[in-house]
């Protein structure tokens, strides 16, 4: 049994891709100087003939990937998440316009690349993925998660943009379920009063808010949604009916990305009382993405509190 | 069929006919860019390197990308000249219900790669499909046509040099080197420099060709698949060429009477 917890997020990547181009030979791995960084290199390693690095030129990357496609293969193409929403425009009319099956993979997604400070914080790719109507949007929690979603993503017939952390993570779902299901949320604790929903790295954070809670006397439900778009309306519908508020968190702006989806669906079938925990302004440099979740309050104190504030507006 | 240069020449004029045609049809077609480019798409389809009745999915066969996607109607004209459209189609372009759009698009016919329209897109497109042709070992060619003004695109420049990096032998970029883009003249716009110099400083062969002699293209073509290292076709044109109204200009349109009189007055 592969030891994948003990692995970086980023390690997680390369490692299911290089498993993944011993399944299918027609698996092709890009990246734009990013070979090293995103791990792209074990695959590489294994499979060298079927490892191109275009250079930093993210627009090339997204376009050529989809020209692979068009001749027949399945290319995942990696590099910083900042820096893929570069080609967004790539993206929609070479990629998504066809239903091409790329894979897109923007790893250092969130706090991840503390170190090099906003520049390199994608904190809006779920949101600009998520508006292309062929894309399906994933944002693993943890290194198991990005492993088995990247093999799950295999499978799938159209574009996927895949968000993948750098170093940090917390393992929370390696024993939370078997398969990859993309499309299905995953229900990580049972609550009556409230119901927490995630997507990405901010998964524990949560868990920890409702261990929090449940000292306070509040029973709130946590619900990880690795699949942000297709989004698992029935999770969302059968926990806004049983709680009857939802409080979601992710490592991204408030506008556009997983709260806002949730929202346009609670909106029109269940209106529900809502929060949406997220950014509203750039990073910053810092020495550790625990650093920056601290400033900028995704914390799980925070959460427990905002959950709190929901509980009684209900 | 495969025919020779010199008799492509009753094609081209005929295929000339009826893009002004079709511009008296449809002000939304590109009028200058598809003349420009007419002797090229000619050289290509005319002798037979890519063909309008290909069925997709058939491996070890050659490959036609347009970037500059707005001179479509260069491809559809043609082919209705070699029998592959009706002129009641012709007709139709620009239709919501016409396969014949002003870009090329999913249901767009003769064109494998159906989404060029965003400038310098399509060569990246091109350069994919050529890397993927070559690591599975197949024999099939991707021939590229891109327009001057594209080439201001960085990531056309981008896409170039991976397939310089990557010996991509199987790709051949034929530039349609009109001068004029949406604004004016290019030396206006923004000057292209050596463009020559630029493709052979990534180590490409360069042919540089009068875009109005289809046999000088041809020849080039022939020339740029056997240059053993990636090859681009220079091609002087004249932007709206034989439409004296508008050549050489930015002008895309002509009125519905003067589409019609001039298609009359040619061949």
């Amino acid at each position: 049994m592969l030891d994948i917890e003990s692995l970086t997020p980023r390690e997680a990547l390369g490692r299911a891709l290089a498993d993944l181009g011993d399944l299918r030979q027609d698996v092709v791995v890009l990246a734009a100087d990013t070979g090293e960084t995103t791990r792209a290199k074990f695959f590489a390693e294994r499979h060298p003939g079927r490892f191109f690095n275009v250079g930093i030129a993210e627009q090339s990357l997204v376009g050529i990937a989809a020209g692979l496609a068009i001749a027949g293969f399945m290319p995942y193409a990696l590099t910083f998440a900042a820096f893929m929403t570069r080609a967004w425009e790539q993206a929609r009319n070479s990629v998504d316009r066809l239903a091409l099956p790329v894979r897109l993979v923007g790893t250092h997604a969130g706090f991840a690349d503390a170190y090099d400070g906003p520049s390199h914080q994608a904190l809006e790719d779920i949101a600009l993925f998520r508006v292309l109507p062929n894309f399906t949007v994933i944002a693993p929690a943890d290194s198991c998660e990005v492993y088995k979603a990247v093999t799950a993503s295999a499978a799938l017939k159209g574009p996927v943009y895949i968000r993948v952390g750098r170093d940090f993570h917390i393992p929370t779902t390696c024993g939370l379920y078997d398969r990859f299901e993309v499309g299905r949320a995953y229900t990580v604790a049972d609550g009556g009063d409230v119901a927490i929903f995630t997507t990405g790295a901010v998964l524990p954070f949560a868990v920890e808010a409702a261990q929090l809670l449940r000292d306070r006397g509040v029973s709130a439900a946590v619900v990880h949604f690795p699949t942000v778009k297709p989004l698992d309306y029935s999770a969302v519908e059968k926990y806004a009916a049983s709680a009857g508020a939802v409080l979601t968190v992710e490592e991204h702006m408030v506008y556009g990305g997983f709260g806002s989806a949730v929202a346009e669906y609670l909106s029109q079938t269940r209106p529900t009382k809502m929060a949406i925990m997220g950014l509203k302004s750039y990073g910053r440099t810092a020495k550790s993405p625990q650093e920056l979740y601290q400033y900028f309050g995704l914390t799980p104190e925070n959460i427990a509190a905002r959950a709190e504030e929901l509980v009684k507006l209900r | 069929m495969e025919r020779r240069a010199s008799e492509l020449e009753p094609l081209i004029c005929k295929a000339r006919k009826y893009v002004v045609l079709m511009a008296g049809y449809d002000p939304g077609i590109h009028l200058g860019s598809s003349l420009s480019v007419m002797e090229i798409v000619a050289a290509l389809y005319g002798t037979g390197r890519v063909k309008f009745n290909v069925a997709n999915g058939v491996h070890n066969r050659n490959y036609f990308v347009l970037s500059k996607g707005h001179a479509i109607h260069a491809v559809y004209a043609l082919a209705a000249a070699m029998g592959y459209l009706t002129l009641d189609e012709l007709r139709e372009t620009g239709s919501l219900g016409s396969r014949l759009q002003n870009h090329p698009e999913v249901d767009t016919p003769f064109v494998d790669v159906a989404n060029s329209g965003s400038l310098g897109q399509g060569i990246s497109l091109a350069v994919g499909l050529a890397l993927g042709l070559k690591i599975r070992g197949e024999k099939g060619r991707v021939y590229l046509v891109v327009g001057d003004g594209e080439l201001d695109e960085g990531q056309s420049w981008e896409s170039f040099a991976v397939a310089a990096h990557y010996g991509l032998t199987n790709l051949v970029t034929i530039v349609d080197l009109n001068g004029v883009q949406l604004d004016g003249h290019s030396e206006e716009v923004l000057r292209k420099g050596d463009l020559a110099g630029r493709f052979r400083s990534l180590g490409y062969e360069v042919f540089e060709v009068d875009g109005h002699d289809v046999g000088q293209i041809v020849s080039a073509l022939e020339r740029a698949e056997n240059a053993g290292r990636p090859a681009v076709v220079i091609a002087k044109t004249v932007r709206g060429r034989g439409v004296a109204e508008i050549e050489d200009t930015a002008k895309q349109r002509l009125s519905r009477d003067d589409a019609l009189r001039y298609a009359g007055n040619i061949c």
